[in-house]
């Protein structure tokens, strides 16, 4: 295995004392910026870029590395204690992982996050350094029509959120896809819904709606209770880290969120929340403690957080291969190549591959350095939530809107966060779902650029533009995950009927 | 409980008084560079090399840069010209996209109301088709236009770009009425790229840069570039170790070589605000044009793969108008409606149906448990502090700043939650806000108002 040696020379590279210490100082930036809220890792990598320029190559992309995986991991430390998550990827971490910290077992939750992320990115890594090329020419092969039918099975799994009544879960999502409408129509340029104002032209802001409906919502309506019904905030209930039966529930959501994050974060589809998003409805529909689900259940945290953690890695295999960026973050890393006069790309692992081999080393080393910095951290993370609960949710607030505003910099943000706080109580006191909401938001234009790509790539026709393998078996999916369990349970009711009969 | 909060309190506070150390090392000569976009493109690039140039030169002491994105630059050149008329001390990075942006949002403030300042550099765009493609060249690409524009597609960025516009002219050039282009609109050059090099798209159109890597390994063959004549080909020996300069083992025919007539450059430059004196801009217009002669500047350039385009002043100001005579009818009006295909009316019907259902259950429910539906007991003056806590932090956070704004609100909030110690709250608000503001304005350059202390 001639990727096999490499690699050990690159952990060569990386283990040099320098270069050992740098990947740790990436580490520990990288987790602190990652940690505000309102910052997640596109903008913390472009912010730390400037600090690495003093610095040669390979340590600079050493240090680089630490800043890209702690910013991955920073992010979902606030979306447990605060519900304040600071980018997509870990919205539907703080869906399951704040339930879990009113509940006392924050520290579990932090701790399935922390290991199921080091257990991602290890095994993702690994695949990296194995797997790349055969993996890109599979990714470049799907075009617009497999991803559009790909987001329709990750709608499909959504539909496993829409809570107790479909019918109310229905409603939320399209308010979710209405929202997902304002803005430039990405096809031809022309604003839609966006009654004259000019901020809403480039639409609204998924973060900015997450924290709103999440966050600002949430201390909206238990300011409405206060007093009226008890508020439940346990700091800590039994052990601090995880339960044997925690660990048992814990580690195939970890390793079924690798496998999904990993070829997905390589596709050039958009984004490491897709996985996330299917990694938490394929757990909800694998759990055998699905009451939990909405109400803080481990699965829901274990397996998003792999998945997230895990299209990192991806996001990086068509990056140093064919120097294709899937994301914003890679994009800004693109760039930073650029600043050294590297260009990433097929003649990169030829031209430099100490720097390519050093740097994919010190992933896994530095995903180790997470761990062993993040673990210890958890018990003075969820110290944070005794603090006393006027000033915690005072606060909460304020990093609400520190983090909605460093989006645009824009006061009109700080409204938006208003209105979809109290779109969020408007929700939560009418028992509808919130989730959906931002499923719709962050998928449904997804869906609509590639479903119109793939039409015009076709030239304008629907079925030739779907009459595709991998297309056509991906949209069977979606429509067997949305009607499987009606066929099933009418089958099973005719044959109870017959049975009886 | 109080214990382990005053640690966290007494813990917090060294890291207060080092930020403020911080703030008294600022200097006094200021210049603020507006980026009308986020943090990692082209105009946050070129806003941040300046920003480097300018300080390693000695041109400008004291340098921020500020980022407000949105449609195409036109949010942040609004605000430019309505919150900063007058004032010299401050340039906004903008170019060929926000001619465009400004022409298709039909944004009321436009490039007429700004102080033309320079253009400073640009990139070229290419036409490129996967090697495997049965088209060797523009002419047999254009061929293939003419004969069903709709069986050619064209990937690029977004819709109205500056990909989109070659397109446009290309077709002009070529006779095809634009109406029949089937440009396929991607967000950002990954997506692009991914979707040539998979062989989704005929053909993609972006800067050189965005393809190089390609290029130079053979993976990607250009047809075309929109420069005015062939580019030099410097030593395909120096490729990777190399700064990232543009080198092409195979020189790239211009569109004019192959006999249309277009030329289009993605170039980028600055401008002042309205209403500042004559001496004043001469003053800028020195700085940026010393600026732009210097090695460092030089350097940033080849190193981010840039053309030298300075065009100082009077002369940027003519090439302005040309250039919005040229590009706005390319991307306004082009004849056809805007294309409406029910996807919207779907969603809203699905959202009244939706809504309509959900009612009709609600009610069933009802009937059958009540009660637990429409409990009406719950605090109204909580939610009232709170909500008010959230509206006055909007309200007040451009006249009173981050600071104060927050401890208002944090104030409310905490009077929400039962706490009755109102000058406590409002003391440990201006703490953690001033915490917060300088985390974020000092440490990260993320600007958040300053309010009366800036």
């Amino acid at each position: 295995m001639e990727a096999i040696g490499a690699l050990l020379d690159g952990f060569r590279v990386a283990l040099a004392p320098v270069h050992l210490g740098w990947s740790l100082a990436g580490v520990v930036l990288g987790t602190a910026v990652g940690v505000l809220p309102g910052i997640g890792p596109a903008l913390t990598v472009s912010l730390l870029l400037p600090v690495t320029f003093s610095l040669e190559p390979t340590a600079a992309f050493i240090m680089f590395a630490g800043i890209y995986y702690g910013a991955m991991y920073g992010g979902s430390t606030t979306s447990i204690l605060l519900n304040t998550p600071g980018e997509s990827a870990t919205i539907v971490t703080a869906i399951e992982g704040h339930r879990m910290a009113k509940a006392g077992r924050g520290g579990a939750a932090l701790a399935t996050a922390a290991i199921g992320s080091f257990v991602a990115g290890t095994l993702a890594t690994m695949g990296l350094a194995l797997l790349a090329p055969p993996l890109v020419r599979v990714a470049l092969a799907l075009g617009p029509a497999e991803y559009f039918a790909l987001i329709l099975v990750a709608f499909a799994a959504a539909t496993s959120v829409l809570g107790r009544s479909r019918a109310r879960g229905m409603v939320s999502l399209t308010i979710g896809l209405t929202l997902g409408l304002v803005g430039l129509d990405p096809r031809d340029g022309q604003a839609r819904l966006t009654l004259g104002i000019p901020y809403l032209l480039d639409g609204i802001d998924p973060v900015i709606v997450a924290v709103g409906l999440l966050a600002v919502g949430e201390t909206f309506y238990l300011a409405s209770r206060f007093g009226v019904d008890v508020d439940e905030l346990v700091p800590l209930r039994g052990s601090l880290w995880m339960t044997r039966a925690e660990w048992r529930r814990s580690w195939k959501p970890w390793l079924r969120g690798t496998a999904l994050g990993f070829p997905l974060g390589a596709l050039p589809a958009g984004g490491a929340e897709l996985p996330t998003f299917l990694s938490y409805g394929l757990e909800r529909r694998l759990t055998r403690h699905p009451e939990e689900f909405g109400q803080g259940a481990i699965e829901g945290v274990a397996g998003p957080e792999a998945a997230n953690n895990a299209a990192a890695a991806g996001t990086l295999v068509p990056l140093l291969t064919i120097g294709l960026p899937t994301s914003a973050t890679a994009a800004i890393l693109l760039a930073a190549f650029q600043q050294y006069g590297l260009r990433p790309g097929p003649l990169l692992f030829e031209h430099e591959p100490a720097l390519v081999w050093g740097v994919i080393a010190s992933l896994f080393i530095g995903n180790t350095l997470l761990l062993a910095l993040n673990l210890p951290l958890v018990g003075l993370w969820i110290r944070l939530l005794t603090v006393p609960r006027p000033l915690l949710y005072g606060a909460i607030l304020l990093l609400a809107s520190v983090g909605a505003f460093s989006v645009h910099g824009s006061t009109l943000d700080l409204v938006m966060l208003g209105v979809m706080g109290l779109l969020g109580y408007a929700l939560r006191t009418g028992d509808y779902p919130v989730a959906p909401v931002i499923i719709g938001l962050l998928l449904g234009p997804m869906a609509e650029q590639h479903f119109a790509r793939a039409v015009s790539v076709a030239s304008d026709s629907v079925v030739q533009a779907f009459a595709r393998p991998v297309a056509g078996s991906l949209l069977a999916v979606a429509v067997f995950v949305v009607a499987g369990p009606a066929v099933a349970g009418t089958l099973q009711r005719a044959r109870a009927r017959s049975r009886n009969s | 409980m109080p214990r382990t909060f005053r640690r966290i309190v007494a813990s917090l506070l060294p890291a207060l008084g080092l930020a403020v150390s911080a703030i008294e090392t600022v200097a006094a000569q200021d210049l603020t560079i507006m980026a009308p976009a986020a943090p990692g493109g082209g105009w946050d690039q070129t806003a941040r090399v300046m920003q480097q140039v300018l300080r390693a030169t000695g041109l400008a002491s004291n340098v921020q840069v500020t980022n407000v994105p949105g449609a195409a630059g036109t949010i942040g050149l609004a605000r430019f010209v309505n919150a900063e008329a007058g004032n010299a001390n401050t340039l906004l990075v903008m170019g060929l996209v926000m001619v465009s942006g400004i022409a298709m949002n039909a944004s009321p403030v436009t490039l007429a109301d700004v102080t033309p300042i320079a253009r400073l550099s640009g990139e070229y765009e290419v036409i490129v088709v996967p090697a495997a493609s049965p088209i060797t060249s523009l002419p047999e690409l254009v061929a293939a236009f003419r004969e069903n524009p709709r069986q050619v597609s064209w990937g690029g960025g977004s819709a109205g770009g500056t990909d989109e516009i070659l397109v446009r002219l290309l077709a002009d050039a070529a006779g095809v009425p634009r109406r029949g282009v089937n440009y396929v609109a991607y967000s950002g050059g990954g997506q692009v790229l991914a979707a040539v090099l998979g062989g989704h798209v005929t053909a993609a159109v972006s800067g050189l840069g965005e393809f190089a890597a390609q290029l130079e390994s053979g993976d990607l063959r250009a047809v075309a570039i929109s420069a005015s004549e062939r580019l030099a080909t410097p030593d395909a020996s120096s490729s990777s170790a190399a700064p990232a300069e543009v080198t092409l083992s195979a020189p790239i025919p211009t569109f004019r070589e192959e006999g249309f007539d277009v030329v289009l450059l993605n170039w980028r430059g600055v401008v002042a605000p309205p209403g500042i004196a004559r001496d004043e801009r001469r003053n800028l217009e020195t700085t940026i044009e010393r600026m732009s002669q210097s090695r460092e500047w030089k350097d940033a350039l080849s190193r981010n793969g840039w053309t030298d385009l300075t065009l100082v002043g009077a002369e940027f100001g003519r090439f302005l108008t040309e250039e919005t005579r040229r590009v706005a009818p390319l991307v306004a009006g082009d004849g056809g409606a805007p294309r409406r295909d029910g996807f919207e009316i779907l969603v809203l019907a699905a959202l009244v149906l939706s809504l309509l259902a959900a009612g009709v259950q609600r009610r069933k429910r009802r009937s059958v448990e009540p009660g637990q539906y429409g409990s009406t007991a719950h605090n109204r003056n909580a939610l009232l502090f709170v909500v008010s806590g959230v509206t006055l932090e909007a309200v007040l956070l451009r006249p009173a700043g981050f600071v104060l704004a927050s401890a208002v609100m944090f104030t409310l909030v905490a009077r929400a939650f039962g706490s009755r110690r109102v000058v406590r709250d409002a003391a440990l608000g201006v703490v953690f806000a001033a915490i917060v503001f300088l985390a974020f304005a000092r440490g990260l350059g993320v600007s958040l108002p300053a309010g009366p202390f800036g």
